[in-house]
């Protein structure tokens, strides 16, 4: 099993350890990647101004993948719905594909559509397996709880993502559960996480982010599980915000799928980058020896750890 | 008598542009202004600052970046060999060069009493060196075409120059035994051209071999707690340190936008030049600012340009004081309204909240102008028709499914926007289920102008609980980029009118 890595803009610089434990996590797993230093924008902010421009820039990643002869995976949820998105439009309409390629052929690039565009999550899912994965997960949680969140560009428009249900989803559950944690139902679960409006409309952004902190909270959850690095950043932003401002609501810490399954498999804390997250505990304290201390009220996401 | 004439003179434009290029690193402004930086704050603590690091443990620092970068420029030769022989044949000779031939009488003579070659192989050797090496340089510039790589007059000029200086030198040396006259007239382009470089040096990208180094060692050794004085002058002297070099434009994670958009500002190398002006107050217009103003905005913030960046220059943090700078003087280009905000939105505590909400609320305004127009009207008129609006809004499959919009309202209930809000009516002008109504009824004003368009998550809810499959939020998409056209045209029109005034 090979794929080209798309990593995208913000992983890299502001979520490294995404990057990190999903390397660890894949390596372990069997699972071959390939990088490709040449793959740029998804196109996905783009999309508000220009339509065409943002064809182009997705279309020049799936060119790419094209070349390279592999199936694309990626991390980032918008990423993901950028670059389906535009495969859609192509396939429906080829008089857009042909003048995509158009402009390709300058970089010598051509898209035909061949490979499949996937999110690491599909790929654990389905192509690897729940039964494989458990397997793997020599270490799995026993009593630890998250709150799932879908994160909207990978589920919906369904036609277009081809991800999972879009009403009654079920994979990234699947995948929680089988760390041995119990992924909590909860109302809020399949709601935008506020980013797409930071530096936009604040407000808006940050008031949609504390409604699901405390929704997750009241289902019992003790963290939230993401994969993409949108959702983890609105996440880690909004509590810095909320901390500041003396905000008092609940708040929930997020940890990226990867990092939560590495520690099931058991794979070493560095190796899955559990110290490069920016958690408010961390940020105020120096993080804490892994261990569950009595008294203290708020758990930390370096904290999660697989209990034997 | 005149060679040495023209030597002074050659001296003194060199001396007073190095003087007026140095002064402008203290007297120019880049991103927020803080009235409490004067120039003499500036210089004062420039000069406190280089101080502490020269006694200080940091002193290895820069050392160590002094021989590891900026001599043996390793961080050049792990990106791209190529350049890096072309760097090192370019800088090895022309050290040679320099010391031991332009400044001959000085060192040489005074060493050696009896320094004299009839043909000077060293000097034969450095000087084709330093040939090969342009020679890489012009074969990557007009034969390799790299996409994007711009070539400017300047890199072309630079070029030029140093050509004339070498191969007029190679050809005085050869022709010295065999021919005087031959030798005197290739004597004079030489010197001729050494002086039009001197004097053209501070001008020019040539600067790079003082403002380079410095770039690099003052990024070794400043951080998060140097002071923001320094701050501020290293950014505009790291302006002069851009060589022009384009490897940020081939690294750019939205280089691509820029065969679209056809704005070179969006490529960071070609940003950079005219960023420069625009600090020194040399006039860029209203069209160049827009310009500018649309290429800084149209960043990922993916610092990959920083990494490269064999200058060193901290172009992670220029961009971010710059974007501050252009969205702080003029209205906000829309692309302030995309997720290419998000990283502003992360840093929004660096600066005051009228300065961060102002931009944003001025683009909201300007491309919400139109529901204003629709709703001053007591009674918002139905109509008239507007088919031809209807025919623009599908510019890709699926648009047209507004058509089979029953007004359920479903869209609206779903969405966790219009859930936000008690009033949300207020806050969005129009929910979304109406604005698929307004595009309908061809209601160009009511679809393009509501808040709701810019106020969208793009969650795709609506869209997914559509009872009719109307591609409610693809639709907004287009909305949103015929909106922006309908903006720009009308502030092209604006601009045009007021440069008639
Ligand atoms: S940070 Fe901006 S300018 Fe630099 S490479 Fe990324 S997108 Fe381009
Ligand atoms: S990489 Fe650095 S030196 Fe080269 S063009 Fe870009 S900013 Fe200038
Ligand atoms: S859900 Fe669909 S049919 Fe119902 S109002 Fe919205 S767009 Fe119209
Ligand atoms: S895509 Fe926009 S309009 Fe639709 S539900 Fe989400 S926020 Fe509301």
């Amino acid at each position: 099993m090979k794929f080209a890595l798309f990593i995208g803009c913000n992983i890299p610089v502001r979520v490294p350890q995404y990057e990190l434990s999903a390397r660890t996590v894949l390596a372990r797993l069997g699972i071959e990647i390939e990088d490709n230093p040449e793959f740029k924008c998804c196109g996905n902010p783009i999309r508000n101004i220009d339509q065409n421009t943002f064809l182009l820039m997705a279309a020049r990643n799936l060119a790419l993948a094209e070349k390279q002869g592999l199936d694309l995976m990626v991390l980032c949820m918008c990423c993901f719905g950028s670059l389906k998105k535009a495969a859609h439009v192509m396939r429906q309409l080829p008089s857009i594909r042909e003048e995509m390629n158009g402009l390709l052929a300058k970089e010598g690039l051509h898209y035909s559509g061949k490979f499949a565009v996937k999110h690491l999550l599909s790929v654990l899912h389905h192509d690897l397996g729940i039964d494989a994965l458990k397997e793997k997960c020599t270490k799995p949680f026993k009593t630890l709880k998250m709150a799932t969140h879908y994160g909207c560009h990978a589920l919906r428009p369904s036609d277009v993502t081809e991800f999972d249900n879009p009403v009654a989803p079920s994979i990234f559950d699947d995948l929680v559960t089988a760390t041995g944690a119990k992924s909590v139902e909860w109302p809020l679960k399949l709601e935008c996480c506020g980013a797409p409006l930071l530096g936009v409309n604040d407000d808006l952004s940050v008031e949609l982010t504390r409604k699901k902190f405390a929704d997750g909270r009241r289902a019992g959850g003790e963290y939230l599980c993401v994969a993409c690095p949108y959702c983890h950043m609105q996440f880690d932003k909004v509590r810095q915000i909320m901390v500041s401002g003396q905000d008092t609501a609940p708040r929930m810490d997020s940890i990226v799928y990867p990092q939560l399954l590495g520690l099931a498999m058991g794979l070493e804390r560095d190796a899955l980058g559990m110290t490069l997250d920016i958690k408010e505990e961390v940020v105020a304290e120096p993080p804490a020896k892994p261990k569950k201390t009595a008294g203290r009220t708020k758990a930390s996401a370096t904290d999660v750890q697989p209990q034997e | 008598m005149v060679y040495t004439m023209l030597l002074y003179l050659a001296l003194v434009v060199f001396g007073i542009g190095l003087l007026f290029k140095v002064a402008g690193w203290f007297r120019f402004n880049i991103g927020i202004y803080d009235p409490s930086l004067t120039v003499s704050v500036r210089i004062r603590a420039a000069i406190q600052g280089i101080l502490s690091v020269i006694f200080s443990p940091k002193l290895a620092t820069l050392i160590k970046v002094l021989v590891a970068d900026v001599l043996f420029q390793n961080h050049l030769r792990r990106q791209d060999t190529l350049r890096w022989v072309m760097h090192m044949l370019i800088f090895a000779g022309f050290t040679f060069l320099f010391f031991m031939h332009a400044l001959d009488k000085i060192i040489i003579t005074s060493l050696f009493e009896k320094y004299y070659l009839a043909l000077n192989p060293f000097l034969l050797v450095s000087g084709s060196m330093v040939l090969a090496g342009i020679a890489i340089a012009a074969y990557r510039r007009f034969i390799l075409k790299v996409p994007r790589l711009k070539t400017n007059a300047m890199d072309a000029y630079v070029l030029i120059i140093l050509a004339v200086i070498l191969i007029s030198g190679i050809a005085m040396e050869l022709t010295k035994l065999s021919s005087y006259e031959h030798y005197q007239i290739f004597w004079d382009i030489h010197f001729l051209a050494c002086m039009v470089g001197l004097a053209y040096l501070p001008f020019s990208k040539f600067l790079h071999v003082f403002t380079t180094p410095l770039s690099l060692l003052a990024n070794a050794v400043m951080d998060a707690n140097s002071h923001p004085a320094n701050v501020k002058t290293r950014q505009i002297m790291e302006l002069d340190a851009c060589l022009h070099c384009t490897n940020c434009s081939k690294r750019c994670s939205v280089a691509a936008a820029s065969d679209i958009i056809g704005n070179s500002n969006i490529l960071p190398s070609e940003r950079i030049a005219v960023l420069k002006e625009y600090v020194a107050y040399k006039e860029i217009g209203a069209r160049g600012f827009a310009a500018l103003q649309e290429g800084i905005s149209l960043c990922t913030n993916c610092d990959r340009c920083t990494v490269i960046c064999p200058a060193g220059i901290n172009l992670r943090d220029l961009w971010f004081n710059a974007r501050e700078e252009v969205l702080q003087r003029e209205h906000a280009a829309p692309l302030v309204l995309t997720p290419f905000s998000f990283y502003r939105g992360l840093k929004r505590q660096e600066m005051t909240s009228d300065q961060y909400k102002q931009p944003l609320s001025n683009a909201v305004k300007d491309l919400t102008a139109p529901f204003e127009r629709f709703s001053t009207g007591e009674v918002v008129p139905l109509g008239p028709q507007n088919s031809e609006f209807k025919k623009t809004a599908v510019l890709s499959g699926g648009t047209v499914t507004y058509a089979y919009c029953f007004t359920c309202e479903n869209c609206s209930t779903v969405c966790p926007v219009v859930g936000n809000y008690e009033a949300p009516q207020q806050a969005l002008d129009l929910l979304p289920h109406q604005i698929i109504r307004s595009l309908g009824f061809g209601l160009k004003d009511a679809a393009l102008g509501a808040r709701m368009l810019w106020y969208c998550l793009t969650c795709y809810q609506c869209q997914e609980h559509c009872p009719q499959g109307v591609k409610v939020t693809d639709i907004f998409y287009e909305l949103k980029n015929l909106a922006v056209v309908e903006a720009n045209q009308s502030s092209a029109q604006n601009g045009s009118e007021s440069a008639a005034r």
